[in-house]
């Protein structure tokens, strides 16, 4: 769903963008707010409920954080379609739900300064030479 | 359904899910409705979709978009060659761990 412009930004955008922040992004979460409007009322609360969640808990901004919102309303948009209960989407723990599908994207600035932070400073008192990488990657 | 079965799942979906695919292509919905069916009830549509989403971005399936009647087009995930590996090492590391726990019920932890 993502709507991605392969052509290579010109000197002006690029230097636009330094000032505003990626302007494709700001598309793309446009767009994602109002797939959100869209949603049944109480499909939209939820949702709205879980990027609050997310928005605290994990990557609030680049290309990363806005696949993570479009596949967040494909999966409401897909449930209200098939009108699956908010609980069936959810499950009886909504935490472990947002964890999970958060887990799936890049980590949020502070969780992974903080998990950096923490990896090295285990890795300088373990004695290693060279810290491991952490767990960015996932 | 009791909480050590949740946790215990927790481990396994990602190859309980590999292996429905194996059998057919599948959406999610399928999915889900297949693990309830299974006595899996509490499992949440939420937790199956993060998971697909993670097999799809780790290449393990293959994914085809589907128009459907009502709703936006329907997601299909089918194992591809990649999955069908690690769906056949999950069954290896599975066999492995069920013989272990086996053991050690008949037998007690031996030394």
């Amino acid at each position: 769903m993502t709507a991605e412009s392969g052509e290579p930004k010109s000197r002006y955008l690029h230097y636009l963008e330094i000032l505003t922040g990626s302007l494709d992004e700001k598309k793309r979460w446009r767009q994602y707010k109002a797939r959100v409007k869209q949603l049944p009322d109480n499909y939209r609360v939820a949702v709205e409920a879980m990027e609050r969640y997310l928005m605290h808990f994990g990557p609030a901004d680049g290309a990363g954080a806005m696949t993570m919102y479009e596949d967040l309303a494909d999966l409401f948009e897909q449930g209200a379609a098939d009108g699956t209960p908010i609980r069936d989407l959810f499950g009886d723990d909504p935490i472990e739900f947002a964890e999970a599908f958060m887990a799936n994207y890049p980590l949020g600035q502070y969780r992974a300064r903080e998990r950096a932070r923490f990896t090295s400073a285990v890795a300088r008192a373990a004695g290693d030479d060279t810290p491991r990488r952490d767990r960015t990657d996932r | 359904m009791g909480k050590l079965v949740t946790e215990m799942l927790k481990g396994t979906l990602e190859g309980i899910v590999l292996a429905v695919l194996g059998g057919r292509p599948a959406y999610g919905y399928e999915i889900t409705a297949w693990l309830r069916d299974q006595g899996f009830s509490d499992i949440a549509e939420g937790t199956v979709y993060a998971l697909l989403v993670r097999i799809e971005q780790r290449g393990l399936v293959d994914v085809r978009k589907v128009p459907s009647e009502k709703g936006p087009p329907r997601k299909v995930y089918s194992l591809n060659a990649q999955g069908q590996a690690y769906l056949e090492e999950f069954w290896r590391t599975w066999s492995f761990l069920a013989e272990r726990l086996e053991q050690l019920r008949e037998e007690g932890p031996q030394t």
